[in-house]
């Protein structure tokens, strides 16, 4: 397994942490349901590429994203189309629509290999920012490994709300009973839910970051943490309302 | 919203203005409030120099423990959000009175993610 090696800062940091974000990297390197390691390896390369993007500076800046023309900073191997889609959710992620997901639908970029992309973008950004608050460097991406994508879709998948089909909330069953407990299926639990496996990514990270599912039902605080949970509500709340998040 | 729960569970006191960068809201009734506020902002908003002198911060008034596990908070919601609004989700309870009432007092509604929520009279 991948090490995380915290050891560089003055104080300790929660072993369960470093293990988490190990077994993610693993994980990673590995081909996914619709993308090979090495294309997974490179979107994580592209969601770092995109904070030092001039391109998306000045498309954040205009007043609509979608009217400004010019190239994204890329030095990997994805197409411009994809490292599009990685920088929007890094850079510019409250002004994605509708229109721009079925666009890259239709263009080449399935709504299956947008999810598992967003997937992978956002907990390797998550990761990341854990590294950068406690002043920390970032971790090295890891070595893809061979294979091949498996293309499998879970079922039943339903269209009822957001960009993409998902599965219903009823839905987390046989294969996927995992995913969420009988009544727990928020929306965002269910956004990713059309790569089941990137919703295991982030909610293990997520488990170790802030609360597990279960963990949730606790509004007073966790065993594990050193915060109770109006702390973390207060963290959550003011990373989302500068984030701009309605949700 | 959570923030609201876990406050009504512990029978604690909060002034919801800490989630948009009031300061002295942030410390009513949450410990370390401002400084978890201001750490959390700084993460956000990714100003390396502020995010040092925040967690420089955090760290003095409540320790290590508290720097760690704040900071995996924070990483933790920069990777919701982007679900949330790349996926363009809608929020679960927008017919919760008590949702309807924070989402005023902090003006939520103005945000552009909000339009996956909303239906065409704005409500």
């Amino acid at each position: 397994m991948t090490t995380f090696d915290f050891s560089g800062l003055d104080f300790a940091v929660r072993s369960d942490i470093p293990e988490a974000y190990g077994t993610y990297w693993d994980t990673l390197a590995a081909p996914g349901n619709w993308w090979t390691g090495a294309e997974r390896v490179a979107i994580a390369h592209a969601s770092r590429e995109a904070l030092d993007c001039p391109f998306c500076v000045q498309r954040k800046q205009s007043l609509s994203p979608y009217t400004l023309s010019g190239k994204h900073q890329n030095s990997g191997p994805l197409s411009e189309r994809v490292v599009d889609a990685v920088h929007r959710i890094i850079t510019d992620q409250s002004r994605i629509t509708q229109a721009l997901v079925d666009d890259n639908a239709a263009n080449g970029l399935s709504k299956e290999a947008y999810v598992e992309l967003v997937g992978i973008v956002v907990t390797v950004f998550s990761i990341d920012e854990f590294h950068r608050a406690l002043g920390m460097p970032l971790q090295e991406l890891p070595e893809p490994k061979s294979g091949e994508p498996t293309f499998e879709l879970p079922e039943p998948l339903v269209e009822d709300m957001g960009f993409v089909p998902t599965l219903p909330a009823d839905g987390a069953t046989g294969k996927n009973a995992d995913l969420w407990m009988p009544g727990s299926a928020a929306n965002v639990v269910r956004a990713l839910s059309l790569v089941p496996d990137a919703v295991r990514g982030w909610q293990q990270i997520a488990g170790v970051q802030y609360l597990s599912l279960q963990g949730m039902q606790n509004f007073e605080q966790d065993d594990n943490r050193s915060i109770n949970r109006m702390q973390m509500e207060l963290i959550a709340g003011r990373v989302s309302s500068v984030n701009e998040c309605f949700y | 919203m959570m923030l609201r729960v876990s406050a009504t569970t512990t029978d604690t006191e909060i002034a919801l203005q800490g989630v948009v960068g009031d300061k002295a809201s942030a410390a009513t009734g949450i410990a370390y409030g401002a400084e978890l506020m201001h750490f959390a902002e700084s993460i956000a908003l990714r100003d390396e120099k502020v995010m040092a002198e925040s967690r420089k911060a955090l760290l003095g008034a409540a320790g290590p423990a508290v720097l760690v596990d704040a900071a995996g908070v924070a990483a933790n919601f920069q990777r919701m959000v982007r679900i949330a609004d790349s996926i363009g989700i809608p929020f679960d309870y927008m017919d919760s009175p008590t949702v309807q009432a924070i989402q005023q007092e902090l003006g939520l509604k103005g945000f552009a993610s909000a339009r996956h929520s909303m239906t065409s009279d704005g409500d």
